[in-house]
């Protein structure tokens, strides 16, 4: 089966679960922004964790030429087949020669789409997902992000019955990408060269998402943080890590983030809130808010029973 | 989480992640002591790996250490992230503790890793108008522009750490002398092959990147060794590094044998 880009949208990738064990020869982690939609994307999609799928800014159009089955996730993701609109966050079987055409409600959020099968892409250092900057993975293994005409083969997954259950997720349980409920931070690395001062500051304040976010890091405009240390030693740079530069600034650091860094790190935003986080799009406002390791580790635990246990409810 | 043998601090990095700082004399030693305790996990990893496939297992998540996700050593530093669903940092703490006094036990104390003798020359355009801060660099170490040149090329540097890009190898220490903080925004941009300072570090940008660090030339050097399906850093832990002063025309005849 040959899916063709008919329209780029504006940035699209394909990615898969990232680089993992190589950070210490300088390659990034990579993989998915918003692991959750991904996860979801390729749930729905009958696919295996950590198969393939395209992550899409601005509205993208594609063309397969075989009967299939896809899943579009994401914050606010929008669908529709031929142009007819389909509700995403479910399994849904297109005809062959249908256009797709899928995208996110807001300019700048990610739009997961997962296609049912074995996606023949090359890998590069270990996996498929697509780093610009290194050069690596993507629909030539060389980094390319997708562009019109490019052409994706998938091999159809035989094993799905026309009588299989189709799976969708309610509405209501899909997850909340608001910022009414400020992002959850572990206090960690540098974070007792941060003033009380400081840390309160950070904690009381409103960030803005400034436009200067991308796949390595987020930056955020406000109050201005600083730590009481002039200069460290570079060291490893955890997804979620919040460095703050000269300028006071704060940094979250992402998927696609260098391996080291010597900016003072004021923690890491827990595993929780990072998708959530990776969604945000440029004026939104974000409130940070400090919690230990263990309560971070338990809300973790809960959120990942609870996905389990809806997966197992859709089935 | 209390320090123990060559380590200084333990600190939370993270709901799944802990970073060691490790003691010493000096960085040398800090680094050294770092790169043993990163072997001594790769090491009980494998074994762990091998005992799996002679038993006729599936080495997963369930095994010991299967928890593990990721280590990523710096200078002193060595960052460890976990799974979470199977365990917890004072898990990671007891299994590193465990590990570090077994080895105390059965180790020889001389098992250093290997450092290579190999002197490695990069030659450097210093003042390339696309990657110079030198004016930058002369205000802020009240020294010459001939003097950066003369001080960045009179040491022979160690690699201390490979990271922050594919083939971003940290080389240090410069001159004191030559201490200087970074930016205080970092650059969006800075071009392939730029040749920078940051405190007592020097380092080559291998592929056009953002970064923070004091630009002083442009080498025609490449970082990276490319094969098929994968790549590798042309510099490794502890091989020595000096810098060579070239000229723009020197530079422009390197690049094209490079390219």
């Amino acid at each position: 089966m040959k899916i063709q880009v008919l329209n780029k949208g504006l940035f699209s990738l394909i990615i898969d679960n990232g680089r993992v064990g190589r950070q210490r020869d300088g390659f990034c982690e990579s993989g998915p922004m918003d692991s959750s939609a991904y996860d979801w994307a390729n749930f729905l999609a009958f696919n295996l964790d950590g198969t393939p799928c395209i992550e899409a800014i601005g509205e993208m159009q594609l063309q397969v030429d075989e009967e299939c089955i896809i899943a579009v996730t994401g914050r606010e993701p929008e669908l529709s087949i031929d142009g007819r609109p389909i509700s995403p966050y479910q399994s849904q079987k297109v005809p062959a020669g249908a256009i797709i055409t899928f995208g996110c409600a807001l300019l700048g959020s990610k739009a997961y789409l997962a296609i049912c099968g074995n996606w023949q892409v090359p890998k590069a250092v270990g996996s498929a997902c697509t780093v610009v900057r290194e050069q690596l993975g993507g629909i030539d293994g060389k980094g390319s992000v997708l562009k019109d005409g490019d052409c994706i083969e998938v091999f159809a997954n035989t094993r799905i019955k026309d009588s299989d259950k189709m799976r969708t997720l309610p509405t209501h349980l899909i997850d909340d990408y608001g910022f009414l409920e400020a992002i959850r931070v572990v206090p960690g690395y540098q974070f007792s060269c941060f003033s009380t001062v400081a840390v309160r500051t950070f904690e009381t304040s409103t960030y803005t998402v400034s436009s200067a976010i991308d796949r390595m890091g987020f930056r955020f405009t406000g109050e201005s943080v600083t730590a009481d240390m002039e200069n460290m030693r570079s060291e490893a740079i955890h997804l979620g890590a919040i460095q703050v530069p000269g300028d006071g600034q704060p940094i979250v650091m992402m998927r696609d983030r260098q391996t080291l860094g010597g900016y003072p790190k004021l923690g890491c935003v827990s595993p929780c809130d990072i998708n959530r986080l990776a969604q945000a799009v440029p004026g939104e406002k974000v409130n940070f808010i400090f919690q230990n390791e263990e309560e971070a580790r338990v809300d973790w635990l809960l959120m990942t029973s609870r996905r389990r246990r809806l997966q197992g409810e859709i089935l | 989480m209390q320090a123990f043998g060559h380590i200084k601090r333990i600190v939370v990095a993270g709901a799944d992640a802990i970073i060691i700082y490790f003691d010493g004399a000096n960085l040398d030693e800090a680094n050294t002591a770092c790169h043993q305790m990163l072997a001594a996990i790769d090491a009980r990893r494998a074994s762990v790996r091998h005992n799996a496939a002679s038993e006729g297992l599936e080495h997963n998540a369930e095994s010991p250490w299967g928890w593990l996700r990721e280590c990523v050593p710096s200078y002193d530093s060595l960052l460890i992230t976990f799974d979470m669903t199977l365990i917890d940092n004072h898990g990671v703490y007891r299994a590193l503790k465990a590990l570090s006094t077994e080895r105390i036990n059965t180790q020889p104390a001389d098992n250093k890793p290997g450092f290579g003798n190999s002197v490695i020359e990069i030659p450097v355009w210093y003042g390339a108008p696309n990657a110079s801060d030198l004016s930058v660099v002369s205000k802020k170490t009240s020294l010459s522009i001939e003097e950066i040149i003369e001080l960045h090329t009179s040491t022979a540097y160690k690699v201390y750490a490979v990271g922050f890009s594919p083939g971003f190898a940290y080389l240090g220490d410069i001159p004191e002398a030559l201490k200087c903080a970074r930016l205080g925004t970092p650059r969006k941009r800075v071009p392939k092959g730029a040749v920078a300072i940051a405190d007592r570090q020097t380092a080559v940008y291998p592929s056009e990147s953002p970064g923070g660090w004091n630009l002083l030339g442009l080498t025609a050097f490449d970082m990276l060794l490319h094969t098929d399906q994968d790549s590798e850093s042309r510099l490794k832990v502890g091989d020595v590094v000096k810098f060579v002063s070239i000229t723009e025309q020197e530079y422009k005849s390197a690049l094209k044998v490079e390219l």
